[in-house]
C-alpha cells in the first residue's frame, strides 16, 4: 500500500554507472516489471528502493514522503534477492520465520504463517533443512517464501523464478499475481523472461544502460515501441529492423521495397516489422522483400523462417506447414498496416 | 571385479599406513614425555639406554604433593579462558566494524591493529610491569588474563575480520530488509556464519597463551599467579638439580586442557558454514 516515486535517480561508483537517470511513478498496488539486458541497472534500482544503496543524486518518495534518510529496516519492504541470501545457519523454517520475529509478529501466528508461505512455494517437505542441503530452485523458493510471509508495503522481487523449471515457474507466476492482487501490495519485479513480464505486469519498464527506454503497459511496449532498442528487445524473435531510405513515399534498400509510406517519413530511416506480421508471399500478393532461405525451424504450431535479403536477415513466422530448402529464393510480404519507422540517426520512433 | 576391489583395499591399506606413520611421528614426543614422566628419576639420567623401563609414580606424587600443581593448573586454565573471552568480546564487534562499515582510515586501522603483533614483547615488558604494579594487580590471574588478551587481541581481530569479509553482503542486506538492526544482524547472522573463524582464532589465542612465559614470569611472583608454564621452571634448578620426570609430567598435564578443547570443537574448525547462502 504505497506509491513510490523515483525522481532523477542516479547511482554511480566512481566512473562506473549503475543507474544513469531514472524517473518512475509506481502507483499504489501496481505490479511494475523491470526488463532489460544484464547490467542495465535493474538490481541497483531495486536496492535503492529498498534503501540498501545510497543515491548519488535524485530522490525517492514513498507515499509522497522522501525516504532518503529512512533506513532499510524501517522502509517496510520485502525483497527477494537475486542471489537468494538465505541465512546459512538457519533451517528453511527459521529463514522464513525470521522477518516475523524481527517485525514483532505475535509468536502464536508464526507456525501458521510460515507453513502458509512454504505451502505456496511447495516447500513444506524441506522446512527442517539448512540452505546448503537444498537445490538451486528450492533455495529460490525458500527465498520467495521468506519475502511473502508477511505483508509489507512493497515487494521487491529480483528474478524470483529464474531457477525454476517451466511448469513450476508458471504456477508460481500465477500465485505471485494472485497474492499481489489479494494483499494489494505495490510490487517491483525484475525478470529476463518476456512471457513473465507480459503476463504479470501492469506496466513494464524497459531499461538500457542505466536509463529508462520506455514505460508502458505490456500492450504498449509490444505494439508501440518508443525506439529501436525497445523494438529489438521485445518479442521472440524480436522485430526485424531494416535500415534504408524513404524517397517519395517509397522505402528502399537492397532487396526490400515498400510503397505507400506516409509523407511524414522521409530520408534515412529504419523500417521495423515484426516476424508475426511477415508472411511468405503468395502468387498474387505484393512482394516486399526477396532473399535466399537461410533457416527453417518447424516448431509444431508454426515455422520459424529466416531469409537473407541483401545485408539483412529477416525473421518470419510462417505457417506451420511451410517447408523449403536452404538456399531457395523466397519472396516475403509485409503487413503494411503494421510497419514501424525509426530515425536512423538516434533510433527514435517516427510517428505518422 | 576381484582385481578392482583388491586394488581398492590395497589403496586403503596404504592410506592408513601413511596416516598411522604420520600420527606416530606427531605423537612421539608426547609418548616420550609420558614415558619419562612415569619412570624413576634415576633411570632417566643413566647414560646407558634402558630398553625395558620400570614404572614409577614418584614424579606424579611429587608434583601434586610437594607443589601446588592443582592451583597452577587452575591459574593456567582461568587465565587462558578469561583472556580468550576478553578477546572475543572485544574482537568480534571490532572485526565487524572493520569489515562492514566504511569510514576514513579503516584499512589503516586494521593494519595498525595487526602491526602491534609485530613488536618484540621485551619492549613493553617494563611498562607493563609498572602498569600492573600501579593497578595493584601484580601477582594475580587478572593481570595474566589482561596481558594474554592484549597480546592476542590483534591476531584474533584480524582472523575474525578476514572471515567476516567473506560473508556475502547480500546476507546482511536481507536481514536488514527483514527488519533486523546492526546488533541483531551481528548476533543472529554474522556470528553464526563466522563461527569457524571465531573458534579458529580462539584456539590460536589459547595456544599462544598457554605457551606464554615472559610476561607471566614478570607478573607472577608467588604460586598465587603461577601458571603451568612458569611452574615448569621450578623443576629446572635449585638444590635438587633438573627434575626431568617432573618436567615431562607437568608438560603433559599442561597439554590436557587444550587437547580437550580442541577435541570438543574440532568439527567447527573447518570452514564452509556459509555454503548454500547464496547462488553458485
Ligand atoms: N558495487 C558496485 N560497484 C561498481 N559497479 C557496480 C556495483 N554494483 C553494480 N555495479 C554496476 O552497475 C551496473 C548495473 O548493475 P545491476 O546489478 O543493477 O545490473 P542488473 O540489471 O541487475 O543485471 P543482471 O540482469 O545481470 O542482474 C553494472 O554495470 C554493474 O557492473
Ligand atoms: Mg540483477
Amino acid at each position: 500500500m504505497a506509491r513510490i516515486e523515483l525522481i532523477d535517480v542516479q547511482k554511480r561508483w566512481g566512473h562506473s554507472v549503475g543507474v544513469r537517470d531514472i524517473n518512475l511513478d509506481i502507483g499504489d498496488q501496481e505490479l511494475l516489471v523491470l526488463l532489460g539486458p544484464s547490467g542495465c541497472g535493474k538490481t541497483t534500482t531495486m536496492r535503492m528502493i529498498a534503501g540498501l544503496e545510497e543515491l548519488s543524486a535524485g530522490e525517492i518518495l514513498m507515499d509522497g514522503q522522501p525516504v532518503t534518510d529512512v533506513d532499510a529496516r524501517d522502509r517496510d519492504v520485502a525483497m527477494v534477492f537475486q542471489g537468494y541470501a538465505l541465512y546459512p545457519n538457519m533451517t528453511v523454517y527459521e529463514n522464513i520465520r525470521f522477518p516475523l520475529r524481527m517485525r514483532n509478529v505475535p509468536k502464536s501466528e508464526h507456525r501458521h504463517r510460515v507453513r502458509e508461505a512454504a505451502a505456496m512455494v511447495e516447500m513444506e517437505p524441506y522446512l527442517d533443512r539448512k540452505p546448503a542441503a537444498l537445490s538451486g530452485g528450492q533455495r529460490q523458493r525458500a527465498a520467495l517464501a521468506r519475502a511473502v510471509v508477511r505483508s509489507p508495503q512493497v515487494f521487491l522481487m529480483d528474478e524470483p523464478l529464474s531457477n525454476l523449471d517451466a511448469k513450476l515457474r508458471q504456477s508460481m507466476r500465477i500465485q505471485i499475481k494472485q497474492l499481489q492482487r489479494k494483499l494489494k501490495i505495490t510490487t517491483v519485479y525484475v525478470t529476463h523472461d518476456q512471457i513473465e513480464a507480459m503476463t504479470l505486469a501492469d506496466r513494464i519498464v524497459v531499461m538500457h544502460e542505466g536509463s529508462c527506454q520506455q514505460v508502458g503497459t505490456p500492450d504498449e511496449i509490444y505494439s508501440d515501441p518508443a525506439n529501436t532498442f525497445v523494438a529489438s528487445f521485445i518479442g521472440s524473435p524480436p522485430m526485424n529492423l531494416i535500415p534504408g531510405v524513404v524517397d517519395g513515399g517509397v522505402f528502399e534498400c537492397q532487396n526490400v521495397r515498400v510503397t505507400g509510406i506516409p509523407d511524414s517519413v522521409t530520408g534515412s530511416v529504419t523500417l521495423g516489422i515484426r516476424p508475426e506480421d511477415c508472411s511468405v508471399a503468395g502468387n498474387n500478393s505484393t512482394q516486399h522483400a526477396q532473399g535466399t532461405v537461410y533457416g527453417v525451424e518447424p516448431t509444431g504450431d508454426l515455422t520459424y523462417l529466416s531469409v537473407q535479403a541483401g545485408d539483412n536477415t529477416l525473421d518470419i513466422k510462417a505457417n506451420r506447414d511451410y517447408r523449403s530448402e536452404l538456399g531457395e529464393i523466397e519472396a516475403i510480404e509485409f503487413d503494411t498496416q503494421r510497419l514501424y519507422f525509426f530515425d536512423s540517426a538516434n533510433g527514435m520512433r517516427i510517428r505518422a | 571385479m576381484a582385481g578392482k576391489s583388491g586394488r581398492r583395499s590395497e589403496n586403503r591399506f596404504i592410506r592408513y599406513l601413511i596416516l598411522f606413520t604420520w600420527a606416530l611421528f606427531c605423537l612421539m614426543p608426547i609418548l616420550w614425555f609420558l614415558s619419562i614422566g612415569l619412570r624413576p628419576r634415576i633411570e632417566i639420567i643413566t647414560p646407558q639406554p634402558i630398553y625395558w623401563p620400570s614404572f614409577s609414580l614418584d614424579a606424579w606424587k611429587m608434583i601434586w604433593q610437594d607443589w601446588p600443581m592443582a592451583k597452577y593448573l587452575f591459574n593456567s586454565v582461568a587465565a587462558i579462558f578469561g583472556s580468550v573471552l576478553i578477546d572475543l568480546v572485544l574482537a568480534i564487534p571490532a572485526a565487524y566494524a572493520l569489515s562492514r562499515f566504511t569510514f576514513r582510515g579503516r584499512d589503516d586501522i586494521a593494519f595498525y591493529i595487526l602491526s602491534t603483533r609485530m613488536m618484540a614483547p621485551a619492549i613493553v615488558a617494563i611498562p607493563i610491569f609498572f602498569l600492573f604494579r600501579n593497578l595493584g594487580l601484580l601477582d594475580t590471574i587478572y593481570a595474566l588474563m589482561l596481558v594474554y588478551a592484549a597480546i592476542n587481541l590483534s591476531i584474533v581481530t584480524w582472523i575474525i575480520r578476514s572471515y567476516m569479509l567473506d560473508i556475502p553482503k547480500e546476507l546482511e542486506d536481507a536481514a536488514r530488509t527483514d527488519g533486523a538492526g546492526d546488533l541483531r544482524i551481528l548476533w543472529e547472522i554474522i556470528i553464526p556464519a563466522v563461527l569457524p573463524g571465531i573458534i579458529t582464532a580462539a584456539v590460536i589465542a589459547m595456544i599462544f597463551a598457554i605457551n606464554e612465559f615472559l610476561f607471566t614470569l614478570l607478573i607472577a611472583s608467588t604460586p598465587n599467579a603461577y601458571t603451568m608454564s612458569v611452574a615448569l621452571a621450578n623443576f629446572t634448578g635449585g638444590s635438587d638439580g633438573v627434575i626431568y620426570n617432573a618436567i615431562a609430567l607437568v608438560s603433559f598435564i599442561a597439554m590436557v586442557p587444550v587437547f580437550i578443547v580442541v577435541l570438543a570443537i574440532q568439527k567447527h574448525l573447518s570452514r564452509g558454514l556459509t555454503m548454500g547462502a547464496v547462488k553458485g
